[in-house]
This record gives C-alpha cells, structure tokens and sequence, in this order.
C-alpha cells in the first residue's frame, strides 16, 4: 500500500470522535480506551452513536443479538446507508451479547437471517470487526484509528472549535451535503470564514476539508447551485 | 499448462454452485453443503483458496487445527491475499473452544495486516450454513444494505443551510433566494443589495455572519 508511509507522525496517542449516546452503552469502552490505549476520546454531537477514528473511516458497535434480530434490519439498513454516504470506509464491530451475573450464559444459536445479514454487510464493503465484549472492542477501536494513523488518515486537527460564531460555522458546514463531522471540523480550522469556503476551488476545499475529491466537487456545486424558488415554494415546511 | 491453471484460478462457478478444493471431497462440510443444495464442482488446482462462489468471492478456510499448530497458516494468508485479484477475499476462521485464545491474534492479523475479510464459525456446520448463504443469497432479493444514490433535492438542503444564519427564518430564507439563487450568490452580495430585502439591521448581520473570521488559525 502507497498510502502507508504519509505525513502525519505515527506515534503520539489517537483521537477518537465518539457520539454523546456511545457513553450510556459504552462507560467501560470509553475508560478502557482513555486509560488503557490513551486515546484522546472527544465526546460530541453527531447524528448517530457511532464513533470517527479517521478522517474517512465510522465504527458502530453491535451486539450479535442486534444482528439476527429480524425486527433491526430496517434500522441498520438505514444506519449503514448513511454512514456510507458520509464516510469512504465503515467498519462494525460485532460483540458477542453480554450475560449478566448470575445469568447463565447461553451459546448464540446462528440462524440463516443472521447469516444472510452477515453475509449482505460484506458484500456492501462493510468491514467487520469481532469482539468478546467492551475491552477487546476499545482495542479494536484503537488499533483501527492507530492503523489509519499510519496511513496518514489519523485525526489531527483540534477537537474543539472555541468561541459562538465558529460554533455557529460548524453548524452550517455541517448542513453541507455529505459532510460529516470531522470534515466541518477541519473545514472549521482551516477556513478563515464561511465566505473562504464558499468561494474556494474543489483543490481547496478537499485540502481543507481532509476529504476526497468527489465529496469537494459536490460541495463546490451544492454552493453555486442555482435555486428553482418554484419548487421551494411547493416544499412543505421543513 | 499455465494459461490452463490460470483459467481456473479465475474461474466463477454458475448460480447455485459452488468449486471446492479437491482436498475437501470427502469432508463434512461438503456433505451439509449438498444437503444444502449447492451443486459442487471438484478442482484440483485451486491454488490456494479452498472454494469459489458465484458473485466472484473466494474463500479460505482457517480451522482449528491450523491455528493451534502454527505459523504455517499465516504463509498460506499471504500467499491468498497476493494470489487472486478479481475476488472478493473471505476467510473464514474456526472460532472454537481450543482455537479462542488465538482469536484475536488472528483477526489482527487477517484485518488488519492482510486487509482481509474474516467470518469466524464454530466449525464446518456453521460454516456450511454460511457458505450456503452466500451462494444462494446472491440472487432474488436486493440486497438491503446496498447504496442507494438518492437523487436528494437540493432545494430544501439550501434553504435550511440559508435558515443556519442568525436571525434568518424561513419567510426571511426565501425571500433572499428568491434574489440570490445560490449560496454563493447570497454570500457575496454586498449588505447594500441585501436592504431592500430584510431590512438595513439583517442584511449587516447577513453580512458579517459570512464574512467575519471563524477561529481559524488556532
């Protein structure tokens, strides 16, 4: 792989994006990953629990019962297909369901639904992970955004951007279609003001988005597009 | 002799079918996969992936045994990961009792060093079920994960990128792209431009709201 031996230094610790709802399922996790791998883990807002570990790369934790479950395969459908229209890689970490004490722990019967979930995430270029429970899936999750480190992918602008009207900028580029967080992160940092962004080349906004080529053309012609005020009048209140 | 062996390292077996490895025509698995009603083809020159499937995906099979005895599992990953090209590369991996421990070192190894798909199974039944799967489940139904390019309309995701801007609601919104029809079009307009339409205080604060600097540069 080219890609391997970029810029951003290898060592120093990861960061670590993790929605607000990951810290109810996830408190073990989240220690485990601060104190064990010293990961930065920056706890924010986004528009599912999952979690960012690079600038292309989303991670969702579930359980294997979620999986076979008949009843979740709408919801992870949707889930899954939004992520992939805001990351270019999304990895789901499998863990195996937690027996509470004094429960006795029952082997998990495999059936053909679950299979041909399985089956259906891999063939949409999902990436599986396996997990034994909390521990072993903050080790995972440490050793993907280490991994995307090295590939020179790794988080690395400020986690935190200060101030109302650079809050309020993130809001906005965050309405931007396609774009996740750590891209209106970036684009927050590295852009001197809103109008910056909205008159940049596809070059600039790629670089300054940390995003693909693709994503950055259709941000440059999402802000050029010219409304049809026809049509806006007919959209129901949004 | 080698374009021969070329040609069935890249062979796609039909709908329904399934090319194994000469070395598993005695196993159980294979027998579960006929009770399955997969149709197998036997090759003896494989190479080193131990099934075809249709929908061009390769499978490797790491039992037990392999894992427990050693090293020489690894040699053979590699040498799956740099033979094959056009396939998707699956490997599935005997996750038992014995084998556990190794588990995770495996995954690291298959995952993330190899790039590889792993799918544990419990042993050649489980594996049967889930082989059966991907030969039979290629077909028929769409695949619910699969992307859909929706084909959003842009309108209402400009209009509420507009509605992100201080003191700007819907009605005020609309009023400014019906004058400007773009973002780009708004961001630009000089405050005197925006008067006539929100007023002298909005259009400063339109204004200043594009155009003042954000914490950039930290």
């Amino acid at each position: 792989d080219s890609s391997v031996s970029k810029s951003s230094a290898p060592s120093g610790p990861v960061c670590i994006l993790a929605d607000s709802r990951c810290i109810s399922s996830g408190v073990e996790l989240m220690t485990t990953l601060r104190q064990r791998h010293a990961a930065t883990v920056h706890v924010c807002s986004l528009d599912g629990s999952y979690f960012i570990v690079s600038n292309r790369m989303a991670v969702e934790r579930h359980s294997q019962s979620d999986l076979a479950a008949m009843q979740n395969r709408k919801r992870l459908a949707e889930r899954v297909n939004s992520l992939q229209g805001l990351f270019e890689r999304v990895c789901l970490i499998v863990e195996k369901d937690r027996t509470k004490p004094g429960e006795v722990s029952r082997p998990f019967q495999r059936t053909r639904y679950y299979d041909s979930t399985v089956t259906a995430l891999v063939r949409t270029g999902v990436r599986l992970l396996w997990s034994d429970g909390a521990e072993e899936s903050a080790g995972l999750l440490a050793d993907l955004a280490r991994l995307e480190q090295r590939k020179g992918q790794g988080i690395a602008v400020p986690l935190e951007v200060k101030g109302q009207h650079s809050q309020q900028a993130l809001q906005l580029f965050l309405s931007l279609p396609s774009v996740n967080y750590i891209h209106a992160l970036s684009m927050s940092h590295n852009f001197r003001s809103i109008a910056q962004l909205i008159n940049s080349s596809i070059e600039a906004i790629q670089k300054a988005g940390c995003m693909s080529q693709p994503r950055a053309e259709e941000i440059y012609r999402f802000l050029r597009y010219s409304c049809d005020s026809f049509l806006m009048n007919t959209s129901k209140n949004s | 002799m080698e374009t021969k062996a070329a040609a069935v390292l890249n062979a796609v077996p039909p709908y329904g079918h399934l090319i194994a490895s000469e070395k598993w025509r005695n196993s159980s698995l294979i027998q579960s996969l006929k009770g399955g009603g997969v149709k197998i083809l036997f090759e003896k020159e494989l190479g080193v992936a131990d099934f075809h499937l249709p929908n061009k995906s390769c499978i490797l099979y790491v039992s037990e045994c392999d894992i427990i005895a050693g090293n020489s599992y690894k040699r053979k990953l590699v040498r799956y990961r740099n033979s094959s090209s056009s396939f998707q590369e699956l490997v599935l991996v005997e996750n038992t009792r014995l084998s556990e421990q190794y588990f995770s070192a495996v995954q690291k190894f298959v995952v993330f060093d190899l790039g590889l798909t792993l799918l544990p199974v419990s042993g050649q039944t489980e594996a049967s079920q889930l082989i059966t799967q991907i030969v039979h489940g290629g077909g028929g139904r769409e695949n619910p994960f699969r992307r859909r390019t929706s084909s959003q309309l842009l309108d209402p995701l400009i209009l509420a990128l507009v509605q992100q801007v201080p003191g700007v609601g819907r009605v005020k919104a609309l009023a400014l792209l019906q004058h400007f029809s773009s973002i780009q079009k708004l961001c630009n307009a000089a405050p005197a431009q925006l008067e006539p339409i929100v007023g002298h205080a909005a259009a400063q604060q339109i204004h200043n709201f594009f155009h003042k600097a954000t914490a950039a540069g930290t």
